[in-house]
């Protein structure tokens, strides 16, 4: 396979700039995640102390193996939601190795508000439970939650993917042989009880572990009975007396050790052989990446500098490399497994639509991942197009894309628009793991577009209604619309929402695609079969 | 996740920092490069730049090693037993080599301080006083006078004193 | 030469006895307690009998038991090894009147030297050297003022005792009477005679004794001297012969002396005359030993002699083969005793199961040990578990040839002094010869392990742990391509 040749100039006037503000965003980013994942009121650190707890990283931590990679899942959660009460919507989720099994790893956080649990933190829950379902992997639930934040309770109860979700999804994947371990660390109350009722193995510690459908207040509430934490549903009651919970620990380090004990018991289920070759390292450094993104919406860039920035010794081999090169196709192999690239270069036209519909089907007979590198602004639109069928040609893609028997992965890049989304495998189609870029763009067009559009229409409307033009109200229409759009299109605000697994940083991908692709082989193949595609 | 070792008497911890593309592993945090192959009769072992032959036999809770032209022997505890047991050390006192109890100088809930006489022992010919590790409140005396006992019997329990 | 032995002992000399033995076609019995069923001393010997006793040790005292046993199988005489009774004039006079050959001198000359004090006179009286002393005779009082006479320091010692048991220094007065007091108790406890006596006590002094061999008629050979200055706790660490640093005239005098003191008891076999060596170069006769001594290998390397087989020789009824003409040193050969105990706190004896085991060979290296992989050392025994010995050109060659073979030997499981007997090789002090019996005390600082670097330190700790599964399973159990990804965090 022949390696890309990069026709970068990282002494150019564009390059440097892009570098210098990309270096800017991600240290942006970098502060922003720090502080979600570490600023806690001191108060909180001293009440966790006291009580003999460790924060939940350090508990994270001591349960992974050392010096193995953790892939943490949508960090910035919630970062513009509940007046930023909540980072990292008071939840960890992430990809693992623990005594050197493959899990899916999910921790409450005491240190905010007692790890009550967030609608957005339910949503968490419930996306981290589905990526194990989807990719067939364990999990090891560290709780400590005071449970369902009230105040937003309608948010995080009735509807189908709330809170109910969770224990759903838990017996879904007991069904599919995916054991589950919860390690008791603080309260288990309510639904909360749940996750160490339906998991496999449970340890409990002593002293600070709880399980109760009810706790003291609203038994007491409820029947008058008064009793204590412990007594009601402490470790020494459900380690020997009422089987709830399996283990007993008399510290949280010894649970932990309990813990990774359990794991090393678990087999190993068989993974699908996908192809594989020795790994070699980009030829490329990664680092230029930061050079090659533009910091401008609408400035574009060469995705096979991307590419060859990514994958094993910058080698790609480019499906159909004459044809439709507004999408580039092709083979590489990245930590050794081989994919299937699909990566935006321009508009979707007739024929880069067809292209890629063919080349997710050559990757679903060869049985190879698809990876898409998103950067798409939509499928050409005109009359000419139109009489082409360029609406046929972006549905035979979709419903390729869509039926593809093989696990995707989506990298959001740059921008995210409209219809090229779905194409391209957007949060609805079911994209193993979804990572976003700090710079990237996502909405159903671009602000600046939507501004113009709806300024469009208002003058349309005024002109109808014989009124007056006032510009200045078509500037304020321009103006709140652009507003708008600038909060809600940003990559910030897609991951406050958990619409993307993550914000990763470019030069992450790399390792982030090796632990996503490892973690899905463990799921076997889906059927093969596609829908009507209209030709 | 870690290691625990006793060298005399101080407790250290062995980590792995990395694998590939060689092993890097640390002892209380630091990091050195360690490789190991077989040799004849012995282990080879290179850490960092240094090179050495060893020798090692695995025994229960004991690690005995030559190494270097010295020899050790180290105590060893399983992870989830040495979880269990950091909650109670200090409140165990075991005995080190096999003997017979000569005098016992306390009771059950005697409030005793560090260096407090417990018992006295003979083993070797030798009479030993065996003192209390730390404050503490005797929770039980599980010997008697004459009783004989084999090295690693649990001799007295201390427990807290309630505030 | 009789055709079948038994040899009433056990460990490493038993293991040596039956050696020689089997090369000469003699017929070997062991014996061994229940606890001893696995000993590499009883798979050696041809047969075995079980003694049967509440305590190991006593089994191996049983006088009665033994000759039951050399009865039963037939043996014809009896080898006595080192302790145990082999310096009983009691059991050797049964072992006669049971018409077995007892292979040691005569009951009656085991004991006059078995008796300090009168092995003392006997000496004296024929113009042996003997350091001034004084014996208890009537009260403690009387003892303790002719003990002051002597002057000071002085040596308090049990009369019965031997083998380093039951002795102390007194510098003064005060400590005199204090001590002759206990020490007399002590004296009645471990030797069933409270009888002390009082002498002098030289400063510095080395230890220098001497091989003899005699056939019961009067006619003895020396096979020269060996030091043992080397002791801890008044007992031999390390032996060597010739000794380190001695003008041939005083070697000369020191061998004529033992001579002399073996032909006059008409001394029969092999037995050892211990002396004390002045810095002025004055010596004192301190005991005889009428038995075969645990550094025995270190004449027979340097004179070429199997001292056992000699033994054999002369329990058989042959008169001396050799001229002292005969007798010649070649070479130097040194010795140190592997003991289970731990020198880093004065000594102690350890217990353990041997878990590793590794001898060190080559030309002119000799280990003695009675010892093997799986083995429970008890405190139910001698802490001796071997003996390793060297011979080389010189003393120079001698000392890096044992350095080096303790590098070699590897005994885990059992806390030992090898590390440390290594060390004592090492010191300048040894190297230059300047030896003298409080040499480990003065040298305890030298002689403590180095301090470790930090990479040393690491290493340790590192080998140590890479013996674990845990550690094994930590590193090996990662799968691809987390391994290769390392300690990543996005």
């Amino acid at each position: 396979m022949a390696r890309i040749q990069s026709s970068l100039n990282i002494s150019s006037a564009d390059f440097r700039r892009n570098y210098g503000a990309n270096k800017v965003r991600i240290e942006e980013f970098r502060a922003k995640q720090h502080a979600a994942r570490f600023n806690r009121p001191q108060r909180d650190v001293e009440r966790l102390a006291k009580q003999g707890k460790m924060m939940p990283r350090e508990r994270l931590e001591r349960l992974l193996d050392p010096g193995t990679p953790f892939l943490e899942l949508s960090s910035l959660a919630a970062n513009m939601a509940y007046d930023g009460e909540a980072p990292g919507a008071s939840s960890i989720t992430g990809i693992g190795i623990v005594s050197g099994r493959e899990v899916m790893l999910r921790a409450d956080d005491p240190s905010i508000k007692g790890g009550a649990w967030y609608p957005l933190t339910i949503k968490k829950i419930v996306r981290c439970l589905d990526m194990a379902i989807e990719n067939r992997l364990p999990v090891v639930h560290l709780c400590d939650s005071a449970g369902g934040f009230l105040p937003l309770q309608s948010q995080l109860f009735p509807d189908k993917h709330m809170a109910g979700r969770i224990f759903r999804n838990q017996s879904i994947l007991s069904k599919l042989n995916c054991k589950q371990l919860s390690l008791v660390f603080g309260h288990c109350t309510a639904g909360g009880a749940y996750i160490p009722g339906l998991s496999d193995y449970s340890v409990i510690v002593r002293g600070t572990g709880a399980v109760f459908l009810g706790g003291p207040p609203l038994v007491k509430a409820a029947t008058g009975e008064v009793v204590t934490v412990d007594e009601l549903g402490g470790c020494d009651l459900h380690t020997q007396v009422s089987g709830t919970c399996d283990y007993p620990a008399g510290s949280e380090a010894e649970a932990i050790a309990i813990g990774r004990e359990i794991v090393s018991q678990w087999d190993r289920a068989p993974k699908w052989a996908i192809q594989q070759a020795e790994v070699e390292a980009p030829h490329y450094d990664p680092d230029e990446l930061y050079g090659i993104i533009p910091d401008d919406i609408k400035r574009g860039f060469d995705m096979r500098e991307v590419i060859a920035r990514l994958v094993d010794g910058s080698r790609f081999h480019e499906y159909q490399p004459a044809y439709g090169t507004t999408l580039v196709c092709g083979y590489a192999n990245l930590w050794g497994f081989k994919i299937g690239i699909l990566a935006n270069n321009g508009v979707l036209f007739n024929d880069s639509a067809l292209k890629g519909a063919h080349f997710i089907e050559l990757c679903n007979q060869n049985q190879t991942p698809l990876v898409f590198l998103q950067n798409i602004t939509g499928y050409m639109v005109g009359r000419e197009y139109e009489a082409r069928g360029i609406t046929k040609d972006g549905a035979k893609m979709i419903m390729a894309q869509t039926c593809s028997r093989v696990p995707k992965f989506t990298i959001m890049c740059h921008g995210s628009f409209g219809a090229g989304n779905y194409g391209m495998c957007g949060r609805a189609y079911d994209a193993r793991f979804l990572f976003t870029w700090p710079n990237h763009q996502i909405g159903v067009m671009g602000g600046e577009q939507a501004a113009k559009t709806l300024m469009e229409v208002k003058l349309r409307q005024l002109e109808r209604n014989a009124q007056h033009i006032d510009q200045a109200i078509l500037d304020r229409v321009y103006h709140e619309t652009l507003e708008a759009y600038q909060e809600q299109v940003t990559a910030y605000y897609s991951t406050s929402e958990i619409w993307d697994d993550g914000i990763i940083d470019p030069v992450d991908t790399r390792n982030a695609l090796g632990v996503a692709i490892s973690a899905s082989l463990n799921a076997p193949l889906g059927d093969p079969g596609y829908g009507v595609f209209r030709f | 996740m870690s290691i625990e070792l006793n060298l005399d008497g101080t407790p250290r911890t062995v980590s792995v920092a990395a694998r590939k593309p060689g092993w890097r592993l640390t002892v209380d945090g630091t990091p050195y490069t360690v490789s190991e192959e077989q040799g004849e009769d012995c282990v080879l072992l290179t850490v960092g730049e240094r090179r050495y032959r060893v020798w090692r036999a695995l025994e229960g809770n004991r690690v005995h090693l030559k190494i270097g032209g010295r020899t050790f022997s180290l105590g060893y505890e399983e992870e989830v037993s040495a979880a269990a047991h950091a909650g109670a050390a200090g409140h165990e006192v075991h005995a080190d080599m096999p003997g017979v109890v000569v005098d016992v100088h306390c009771g059950p809930d005697a409030i005793v301080s560090a260096g407090d006489a417990l018992l006295v022992i003979e083993s070797m010919k030798m009479q030993i006083t065996i003192t209390a590790p730390r404050d503490g409140v005797v929770a039980m005396v599980h010997v008697a006078k004459n009783q004989p006992f084999e090295k690693g019997n649990l001799l007295v329990s201390l427990r807290d004193e309630e505030a | 030469m009789l055709k079948k032995i038994l040899i009433a002992n056990r460990g490493e000399i038993a293991c040596r006895i039956m050696r020689t033995a089997q090369r000469l076609g003699i017929g070997t019995v062991a014996v061994h307690h229940f606890a001893d069923r696995a000993a590499p001393h009883v798979a050696l010997a041809d047969e075995a009998r079980e003694l049967h006793a509440e305590v190991p040790t006593a089994a191996y005292l049983d006088a009665e038991q033994l000759i039951a046993a050399a009865q039963a199988t037939g043996a014809e005489g009896i080898h006595p090894g080192y302790g145990f009774l082999s310096e009983n004039a009691g059991f050797a006079a049964k072992v006669e009147a049971a018409g077995l050959v007892f292979i040691g001198p005569q009951p009656g000359v085991i004991e006059l030297m078995g008796d300090k004090i009168r092995s003392r006179e006997f000496a004296q009286a024929h113009g042996v050297p003997v350091a001034p002393s004084i014996e208890q005779e009537g009260d403690l009082a009387a003892f303790v003022a002719g003990a002051e006479a002597i002057g000071f320091p002085l040596l308090i010692k049990a009369a019965a005792g031997g083998g380093g048991k039951g002795m102390s220094i007194v510098r003064n007065a005060q400590e005199l009477a204090a001590r002759a007091t206990i020490a007399s108790s002590e004296a009645q406890r471990y030797f069933a005679d409270g009888r002390i006596y009082a002498e002098r006590y030289v400063e510095r002094p080395r230890h220098i004794e001497v091989q003899v061999l005699g056939d019961g008629t009067g006619t003895v050979l020396h096979l020269f001297e060996r030091e043992c200055s080397i002791q801890r706790r008044f007992q031999k660490i390390v032996e060597e012969s010739p000794a380190a640093r001695l003008a041939p005239e005083l070697r000369e005098k020191i061998c004529s002396a033992a001579v002399k003191l073996a032909s006059s008891a008409k001394y029969r076999n092999a037995g050892t005359v211990e002396f004390i060596l002045a810095p002025n170069g004055e010596f004192y006769f301190l005991e005889m030993n009428t038995r075969l001594q645990v550094e025995h290998p270190v004449t027979e390397y340097v004179t070429g002699l199997d001292l056992v087989e000699a033994q054999l020789r002369v329990a058989a009824g042959e008169t001396l083969w050799l001229e002292q003409a005969d007798v010649k040193l070649t070479g130097h050969a040194i010795e140190c005793r592997i003991c289970a105990e731990q020198p880093e706190h004065d000594f102690r004896p350890a217990t353990g199961t041997v878990r590793k085991l590794r001898i060190p060979t080559g030309e002119g290296v000799r280990f003695d040990g009675g010892i093997r992989e799986g083995q429970a050392i008890t405190a139910a025994f001698d802490s001796m578990l071997a003996k390793l010995v060297v011979h080389g050109a010189d003393r120079h060659a001698a000392t890096d040839m044992i350095r080096d073979a303790l590098e070699e030997f590897v005994l885990l499981g059992v806390d030992n002094n090898s590390d440390y007997l290594g060390r004592i090789f090492d010191h300048e002090a040894f190297r230059a010869g300047d030896l003298h019996t409080g040499f480990v005390v003065e040298h305890a600082a030298g002689l403590a392990p180095p301090p470790l670097d930090a990479t040393d330190e690491a290493a340790v700790l590192l080998a140590a742990a890479l013996a674990t599964e845990e550690l094994r399973r930590l590193i090996d159990e990662v799968p691809e391509p987390h391994a290769s990804i390392g300690g990543w965090r996005n």
